[in-house]
């Protein structure tokens, strides 16, 4: 979405601590945002969680936003609600390691119950940081030089890993 | 073919500055096609119950945010007030004196401002809980020095003034 002089507004009107601009940012923004958590999760119920969890973020932290892309800021911090998140899973993996076998076959039963469509499975046949990339770009709508910009690599790395993905993607998909 | 990605960037000029002009047109050619098999499986959209959900935990943030700003804005100005107070009550008292002797007074900075940058509110509100027990007693002790309670003999009054403003910037605030 361009960056209008509407959301210009909207993202003020959030600064001062509107509830009626912050209800409008959900509707202009929720179903990308979703679609990111839930192509990277492939849980609708974490997706549900994450998305809860963005938006309350975002109320923390939007008094700190300084300008330019608003869409980039903001999946900045939709990477960093998913990154907490895979930490938070990693960490529950390790402490109930004892029962490994018990929550992989729970876990195996609910990903494919949510792994419903061709293009998740094959998603999922991607390592997790070329499917959050190319996530990342396709729901943020981003440009590469934002997105490099966002992932603190050069624009040559960010180009190389989506052309790579993509073009995997699209083999495991034919 | 359409050489534009997102945001109207020339994707084959992208490529290249970093590929020939034969493999920039393929990598073009193969960002357009991915990203079209993305368009063609839309992810599931948020319900209207999740949507009306976050809105309400919005609200609730919100009403956090604001009550925080309110409270943070009210114990700032009684930190300041009471400071002005203690300082003006100090002054006079001196000047009363009437004597050449000059004493250094002490002077407690009031909140350190990692409570004012904080969100833990937790924290801060035990913090500030102990802040204006402080201040009530420093300034019982103003009215004391006020009323001549303690004999009259305010020299001692202020010498427990400083002590105490001095534990507040030695000790306490600085944890």
């Amino acid at each position: 979405m361009a960056e209008s002089d509407d959301l210009g507004r909207i993202v003020a009107g959030c600064k001062e601590g509107d509830g009626e601009s912050f209800s409008q940012l959900v509707d202009i923004y929720a179903g990308r945002c979703y679609g990111y958590f839930y192509r990277l999760t492939g849980s609708k119920e974490t997706s549900d969680d994450l998305l809860g969890e963005l938006f309350v973020k975002l109320v923390e932290k939007i008094g700190r936003y300084r300008g330019g892309s608003f869409n980039g800021w903001l999946f900045k911090i939709a990477s960093n609600v998913f990154h907490d998140y895979l930490r938070d899973k990693q960490r529950q993996k390790r402490l109930l390691d004892g029962r490994k076998e018990q929550l992989e076959s729970e876990y195996g039963r609910r990903q494919e119950d949510d792994r419903a469509d061709g293009l998740q499975t094959a998603l999922w046949k991607l390592d997790t940081d070329t499917r959050e990339l190319i996530m990342l770009r396709f729901y943020s709508q981003a440009s590469f030089k934002e997105i490099a910009a966002m992932r603190s690599e050069p624009i040559g790395t960010t180009l190389s890993k989506v052309h790579r993905g993509l073009k995997k993607l699209r083999k495991l998909m034919e | 073919m359409a050489a534009n990605g997102q945001n109207g960037e020339n994707l084959r000029e992208l490529f290249g500055k970093f590929f020939g002009a034969d493999e920039s047109e393929e990598a073009t050619e193969d960002i357009r096609k991915g990203e079209r098999i993305l368009d063609e499986h839309g992810a599931p959209e948020p319900d209207s119950e999740l949507l009306a959900d976050v809105k309400a935990e919005i609200s609730r943030a919100l009403l956090v945010r604001k009550s925080n700003a309110f409270r943070r804005g009210f114990y700032k100005t009684a930190a300041v007030a009471a400071v002005v107070i203690i300082a003006a009550v100090i002054s006079v008292k001196l000047s009363d004196r009437g004597t050449s002797e000059r004493r250094e007074i002490a002077t407690a900075s009031v909140i350190p401002a990692a409570i004012w940058e904080s969100d833990d509110i937790a924290v801060d509100d035990a913090e500030l809980g102990t802040f204006v027990g402080e201040i009530e007693e420093l300034e019982g002790d103003v009215l004391a020095l006020e009323l001549g309670e303690n004999g009259g003999n305010g020299y001692e009054a202020i010498e427990e003034l400083e002590v105490e403003l001095e534990e507040i910037e030695g000790v306490f605030w600085k944890g």
